[in-house]
């Protein structure tokens, strides 16, 4: 059985557009990176699937179950941590935990201690006076502590510093290990590249494509950079250059397609010097939004 | 019943408060009754320095004020209604909107429960805190009443406390649906406060002018008038049947609205 399968889910707001039939499939197991600058429908998609909105149109399932009609048995095995985490100010973190695990049944209060430890987060401080970041680590608690099947977390590292994003990929690893699916969004592109398995790109509501890392990394693009002499206006006759910019001898730029046509070009120019990558996510990234 | 629970206690000082605070200003009215009527002149001076007007708006022209039933509808059964509405929908129209309002809906709904149940608890805790301030209230006058040796009509005054008790309900009912629907938590308290206000002001203003009769229809307070209750010995089955139909329209509206809303945070 998939975790996760969209089928044409749109979700139209009244005033603004949502996302537009988006159909994607996340394999159990898998980390799932779902990226796209801010307002192009990750939040949308993801309170779609947790039922907070309704969606518009098409349809989707978690485990198999329906996201409209079987919501409850859905969130016993989801764990969800919203990009910005407000909690019941009243409550110290620990009463918060307790609140979320007696939802779930949850019995095995002891985690609570073992991952606030890793994340060190003091549990009796009460939730108005926590920081921004420290909020953030009881939300992650919160969304990882009932053991659930399918992670969902919405721009999980927002706020939290360099070390403390370790730790956090460390947890993430080890549910995963236990075989738990984490379906993230982002749009720090190095996150996903370091964590995810396959990325769903998501543009204006639309879902751009779905690749593995790998291939979205190593296929698609190389990333050019020249220096020709009496090079300042270099032409390509052919598809697939982007992103071209000369400065003095040196041309950069990103390429789709046949390598070959592209050296024996390269072997016409008066080259000094050549470096061909692999373009960084964040290019790729670009290369998508133009 | 962990949010029903968690309700109940987050409203328990506001409640204590409110009853205290209640339960002072009957006893202190109550204790005034013996010396009223110890000083029949002193009284009806009194009574007779009010312009007609005054004395039909307060229904002082049909209330025995002599007796401990009429001197309750007449001191004490608008306080109990107004208070206990205003606490009513204070308490109710932000039942649902305050989650919303900081945000914690996000992770309420997240959780395995389903909205209507999340409603349901809520509206219990509601309805639990309604009927303890309404026993306060009736075990206070209870009390009270033994200031004077005289004995009460226990079936009339408790078709009063019935009717107050309706109608905090329906008011609350009302906040309710309009906390489910409303966004901001603090206009729905100002838009439910200023319908328990208008109605209020509408009980009076009817009693006064000739021809405003219709206006009783949109004032809940003139649904359980006290001079109606006092001298008929029974609620206007009309009026029940009004606040009755409120009440489960409210509901259900609160409800099947809730169910389908997009939560935007």
């Amino acid at each position: 059985m998939e975790a996760v399968e969209l089928k044409n889910l749109s979700k139209f707001y009244k005033k603004s557009r949502g996302i537009e039939n988006v159909s994607l499939t996340i394999h159990e197991g898998e980390i799932f990176g779902f990226i796209g600058p801010n307002g192009a429908g990750k939040s949308t998609t993801i309170r779609t699937l947790l039922n907070l909105l309704q969606p518009t149109g098409g349809t989707a399932t978690i485990f198999g179950k329906d996201i409209v009609s079987d919501s409850k048995e859905i969130k016993k095995i989801v764990g969800y941590l919203p990009s910005e985490v407000h909690y019941y100010d009243d409550m110290k973190a620990i009463d918060l935990l307790q609140y979320s695990a007696k939802f779930h049944h949850y019995k095995n209060t002891n985690r609570i201690y073992e991952l606030a430890e890793k994340l060190q987060l003091d549990l009796n401080r009460k939730m108005e006076d926590l920081s921004f970041g420290n909020r953030k680590k009881v939300g992650i608690i919160q969304a990882i502590l009932h053991e659930p099947k399918l992670l969902i977390l919405d721009e999980p590292t927002g706020g939290l510093d360099p070390l403390m994003q370790n730790t956090f990929f460390e947890l993430i690893s080890k549910e995963r290990e236990k075989g738990a699916t984490i379906f993230f969004s982002s749009h720090i592109l190095s996150e996903v590249q370091k964590m995810c398995d396959r990325v769903a790109i998501i543009k204006d509501g639309k879902l751009v494509t779905v690749e593995k890392v790998e291939t979205l990394i190593k296929n698609s693009l190389k990333k050019i950079s020249l220096t020709i002499e009496n090079g300042e206006d270099v032409q390509f006759p052919f598809e697939g250059v982007k992103d071209k910019q000369t400065h003095d001898k040196n041309t950069t730029f990103l390429y789709r397609g046949d390598m070959n046509v592209l050296l024996n070009h390269l072997a016409t120019l008066d080259i000094i010097d050549v470096l061909i990558q692999e373009p960084s996510l964040d290019e790729v990234f670009m290369h998508y939004y133009e | 019943m962990m949010i029903y629970n968690r309700e109940m206690k987050k409203n328990m000082k506001s409640l204590l408060i409110w009853s205290i605070i209640l339960a002072g200003i009957i006893l202190m009215t109550l204790s005034i009754y013996p010396q009223f009527t110890q000083d029949q002149q002193t009284m009806n001076d009194l009574l007779s320095a009010y312009p007609d007007s005054f004395k039909q708006a307060f229904g002082m022209d049909r209330l025995n004020i002599g007796s401990l039933l009429g001197f309750y509808g007449m001191q004490i059964h608008f306080m109990t209604t107004l208070f206990g509405s205003i606490f009513a929908v204070m308490l109710a129209s932000n039942m649902i909107a305050k989650e919303e309002n900081e945000k914690t809906v996000e992770f309420l709904l997240s959780k395995p429960i389903t909205r209507a149940r999340v409603i349901a608890e809520k509206l219990l805790a509601v309805l639990t805190n309604i009927v303890i301030l309404n026993v306060v209230i009736m075990l206070v006058c209870i009390v009270g009443f033994q200031f004077a040796d005289e004995d009460v009509p226990l079936k009339t005054f408790g078709l009063l406390i019935i009717g107050t008790l309706l109608m905090h309900i329906t008011f609350a009912a009302i906040a309710l649906l309009l906390s489910a629907i409303m966004k901001k938590a603090r206009t729905i308290t100002s838009v439910s406060l200023g319908l328990v206000l208008i109605s209020y002001f509408l009980s009076v203003v009817s009693g006064i002018t000739d021809g405003l009769e219709f206006l009783t229809y949109f004032s809940l307070f003139k649904y359980i008038d006290p001079a109606d209750i006092i001298s008929n010995e029974s609620l206007n089955s009309l009026y029940v049947g009004i606040m009755l139909i409120v009440i489960v329209l409210s509901i259900w509206g609160t409800f099947s609205y809730y169910r389908k809303k997009d939560i935007a945070v």
